[in-house]
């Protein structure tokens, strides 16, 4: 006998239960991520039918079928024109865009930058899980410093909050899984702010980097997230490289008027 | 405080984030298998509870969830 295990969970007002579990690897870090998303959603009292989700393509992009809001599941990097032309229509809509890197670091990097020097009022999500799935061998614009591909590439990794800073953005914050609380916390900020405002949250991909990383299961890896980050709140933006050897600098960088 | 402790045994895939972040040592691995494969938490020693709520924050998939626990519940 299948149990009803509807409407029971309190998160499962914004939710379709019927595609739960996810498809997302046990552990991943955007469950995680979703789950502060609504209870950020919920702890600020905003009208969540005033809530639009936009996500593009792979892992992440699965984030809109989830969610009850209004919720879209676009094409291949274009997030981002996609959620300023549902902003320019629908003044009143909160729009939240859940980015990857092949949304963002692809061709969606133009658009990015585009809107974020038109001041276009969107909040971006952004999951780093310093690849794109497919290219497992090949040198991409997140891969740590250390790494060498097979045919001995190598490349220094693509600084999202500095180029997000450069062009204007007014909220800047970059957490991990593990700070679910902090993270919650600056979702709660961005819900009040005008203007493009950024979040980068660093979960690497399980199935990748537990073999080649030795970062092991969903508890090892919390473990490495709190052994090799380190909070330092209003961080130069320059100094927030990847890199293998350092640790990840977490915290709220950016909070403008 | 008397607390409940709620679990949805389908929706769990078994990745322990609830029993290693519950500081109280609440929670452990059963022995038992849901209809997917996995191994879902059980609660062990509820009287630990200190209703953090770190567990139904972390969860990926929505599995887990703590409540206060209505009059009729309580049996003293």
């Amino acid at each position: 006998m299948v149990e009803n295990t509807r409407k029971l969970h309190p998160a499962d007002y914004f939710l379709y239960t019927d595609s739960i579990p996810s498809i997302w690897c046990p552990g991943c870090g955007i469950g995680t991520v979703v789950n502060t998303f609504i209870q950020a959603v919920e702890k600020s009292k905003i009208d969540f039918e005033k809530i639009c989700v936009v996500s593009g393509i792979g892992c992440t992009g699965k984030v809109a079928e989830y969610l009850n809001f209004m919720s879209f599941m676009t094409i291949n990097s274009n997030v981002f024109n996609f959620a300023a032309n549902i902003k320019s229509e629908n003044v009143d809509l909160k729009v939240v865009v859940f980015s990857n890197n092949a949304d963002f670091l692809v061709s969606g990097a133009a658009d990015f930058i585009e809107i974020t020097e038109k001041g276009v009022d969107l909040i971006v999500i952004h999951t780093n899980n310093i690849l794109y799935t497919i290219t497992e061998h090949g040198v991409i614009p997140a891969t740590p410093f250390v790494r060498i591909s097979v045919d001995q590439n190598f490349q220094l990794p693509f600084n999202i909050p500095h180029l997000a800073e450069s062009y204007g953005a007014k909220y800047i914050a970059r957490w991990t899984p593990y700070r679910a609380g902090w993270l919650m916390y600056s979702m709660i900020d961005v819900f009040s702010k005008k203007g493009l405002s950024l979040i980068e949250v660093i979960s690497p991909c399980l199935i990748y980097h537990a073999s080649n990383d030795r970062m092991g299961d969903s508890v090892e890896r919390m473990k490495f997230y709190d052994k090799y980050s380190v909070i330092r709140q209003g961080e130069c933006t320059e100094n927030l490289d990847i890199r293998a050897h350092n640790k990840i600098i977490l915290g709220k960088f950016v909070n403008k008027k | 405080m008397k607390v409940k402790i709620n679990i949805i045994e389908q929706r769990c895939k078994g990745c322990n984030i609830c029993t290693e972040i519950c500081q109280a040592g609440v929670l452990e691995v059963s022995q038992e298998l849901n209809s997917n494969g996995y191994h879902p938490p059980r609660v062990k020693n509820l009287d630990d509870c200190i209703y953090c709520g770190m567990c139904e924050m972390f969860c990926p998939d929505f599995a887990i969830w703590v409540t206060a626990m209505k009059k009729e519940e309580i049996d003293i």
